[in-house]
């Protein structure tokens, strides 16, 4: 099969935000404290998160609440297949089914957490993509809740706002590089792909993209799943690196940090996602630093704790109300840097 | 190859169509004229699995299309323009016909149309950048893609000056010849219809009040006097 045009400059396009994830890598590799190395890592998850949500969001422009839920689910997955028996004895004490009676390899354990999240994005997907609009957008902050309800009350299996600790921390700054780029190419392949494109479609014009035989629902559904699995991966890489994972991380605060970065960059594209997610854990690290109160040029600032979800707020109602298509709008990073 | 039988549809208590029946031989150039609100876009839009009839039947070659969905016939060999543009405005004009490309697996004839209507040097534009004339010539080289049994046409004409519509209709000769698809055309444009055409229905209040050549609708009396007015033959 030959390559469409616009596939061919997504190719390259995709090449040119891999060369820039390599480039922050090596930088950080290099040049980097500790400190900073796990700031970067965290960005690199949420970026992965970040390109998960485009991949359903960005192609059928549903607004997806529930992503930060389907991260845990991969993390716990991952968490419970990975940690080994020894550990699980006294972290589980209780589990049912045996889950603390057995311990598998760190890749089978991500592979069984990819299937087991994409069986649920499935069965959750089989009803959101029935919705369209508002109904789409609260059933999947339900979803969440439920999630999150899940894993807080099940403190057998996932031990709650405790601490799931022992997990094997076989990740480096190196794999979540590599996993970023290979996710960029998938995303953006997708997008380019007769999928993404038919997707778009129904997107701009849903009578228009039926009358034209595009199945809109099974289009919905399998963007949807594969975001799923991205999201997964996403925390199968953050519970890999911490080697500690807890409920508290896959719930509302990390849903709208994620969705701030997405909608500041532009969630149309696949060059937004990137941009946002840089930008908003750069900024939001100035922010912090700026909410202890540091001293300035001789001034004492005053501490202004909160003012990190202020600005937050802020990114997301100004992006929303100035420029509601994000910082990229319809383009990605080749149609900036091309004439026409 | 496209049957009608009987095919109504009521919004409450209007009658929008009522009880048409009709055959649409393969090849054919079909035009549907009507005052406004007679019920030729509701005609289309049941036609393509948009609206479900209140009662009647339809057969796509003697296949019953009741229960299938508007994307399933297109795929079966149904397409159509809208009279309210519907192209894709963040997709280019490429992948704007490639949709129906990827959702029906590819039709022959799509290079040739898009040269036909003029598109050729615009493939690479963002839809919404085109002319309105360019963004109906899409639609109908979008519906070409699909590879159609019968191409129905919702005011293609509309808002297009003389020459335009000449071009067009010549245009449309072309496909009839090359795609041998069955065409549908509404259009108020009464001398587009009338050369364009082989056989023309006319809808009033719903239901079909002749059926024809263009020679015998222009002297139908009951056309003249429900709908043309007296200067039907003047105008044809």
């Amino acid at each position: 099969m030959t390559l469409t045009q616009s596939q061919k400059r997504g190719f390259f396009g995709a090449c040119m935000l891999a060369a820039i994830l390599i480039a922050i890598g090596v930088v950080t590799t290099f040049f980097a404290s500790n400190y900073q190395l796990r700031l970067v890592y965290s960005a690199f998850v949420n970026l992965i998160v970040v390109l998960g949500l485009q991949v359903f969001m960005g192609n059928s422009r549903l607004t997806n609440l529930s992503h930060s839920a389907f991260m845990g689910i991969g993390a716990y997955a991952a968490a419970i297949c990975v940690t080994p028996v020894a550990m699980k004895q006294i972290a589980l004490p209780d589990a049912p089914w045996g889950l603390n009676a057995f311990a598998l390899d760190p890749v089978t354990s991500a592979i069984i957490a990819l299937i087991v999240t994409g069986i649920v994005s499935l069965a959750v997907g089989v009803f959101i993509v029935r919705m369209t609009g508002t109904g789409a957008t609260i059933a999947s902050l339900a979803v969440l809740v439920i999630v999150h309800s899940i894993f807080l009350y099940r403190t057998d299996i996932f031990k709650g706002n405790q601490a799931f600790f022992g997990i094997p921390q076989v990740f480096s700054l190196t794999s979540i590089v590599i996993l970023a780029v290979v996710v960029v190419f998938i995303v953006r392949g997708f997008r380019e792909s007769p999928w993404g494109v038919m997707l778009r479609a129904s997107a701009d014009d849903e009578t228009g993209a039926a009358a034209m035989g595009v199945n809109v629902r099974r289009l919905r559904l399998i963007a949807w799943v594969l975001s799923g699995l991205i999201l997964a991966t996403a925390g199968i890489a953050y519970a890999y690196f911490l080697g500690t994972i807890s409920a508290r991380p896959f719930y509302f605060n990390h849903v709208f940090l994620t969705l701030a970065m997405l909608i500041f960059g532009g969630m149309r594209t696949v060059t937004g996602a990137v941009l946002g997610t840089f930008a908003i854990s750069f900024g939001l690290e100035i922010v912090r630093w700026l909410e202890t109160g540091p001293k300035v040029i001789g001034i004492n600032l005053p501490e202004l704790l909160g003012l990190s979800g202020i600005m937050l707020g802020l990114v997301i109602v100004l992006t929303m109300a100035l420029r509601p298509v994000g910082v990229m709008g319809d383009r990605e990073i080749e149609e900036v840097f091309s004439k026409r | 190859m496209l049957e009608l039988n009987g095919v109504s549809k009521s919004f409450g208590g209007v009658h929008a169509v009522r009880d048409v029946s009709f055959v649409l031989e393969q090849g054919e150039v079909r035009g549907l004229i009507g005052p406004n609100g007679a019920g030729k876009s509701t005609l289309v839009n049941l036609i393509s699995g948009l609206l479900a009839p209140t009662a009647g039947s339809m057969t796509l070659d003697g296949l019953p299309l009741k229960g299938k969905s508007a994307h399933q016939r297109a795929r079966l060999g149904i397409a159509r323009t809208f009279q309210n543009l519907r192209v894709f405005p963040s997709l280019s004009v490429e992948q704007n016909i490639d949709v129906a490309r990827y959702a029906a697996g590819g039709a022959p004839l799509v290079d040739a149309a898009i040269a036909e209507f003029g598109l050729r040097d615009k493939l690479t534009a963002r839809a919404n950048a085109l002319s309105y004339g360019d963004q109906r010539r899409l639609e109908i080289v979008r519906g070409l893609a699909l590879g159609p049994k019968v191409l129905m046409l919702d005011e293609p004409a509309a808002g297009m000056n003389e020459e335009e519509t000449a071009a067009l209709g010549a245009s449309l000769r072309w496909v009839q010849r090359e795609a041998g698809c069955a065409l549908f055309v509404i259009d108020h444009d009464l001398k587009f219809i009338m050369t364009l055409c082989d056989r023309i229905t006319v809808l009033d209040m719903g239901a079909v009040i002749a059926e024809g050549s263009p020679q015998e609708i222009t002297q139908n009396p009951k056309v003249i006097s429900a709908y043309l007015g007296e200067d039907i033959g003047a105008e044809a």
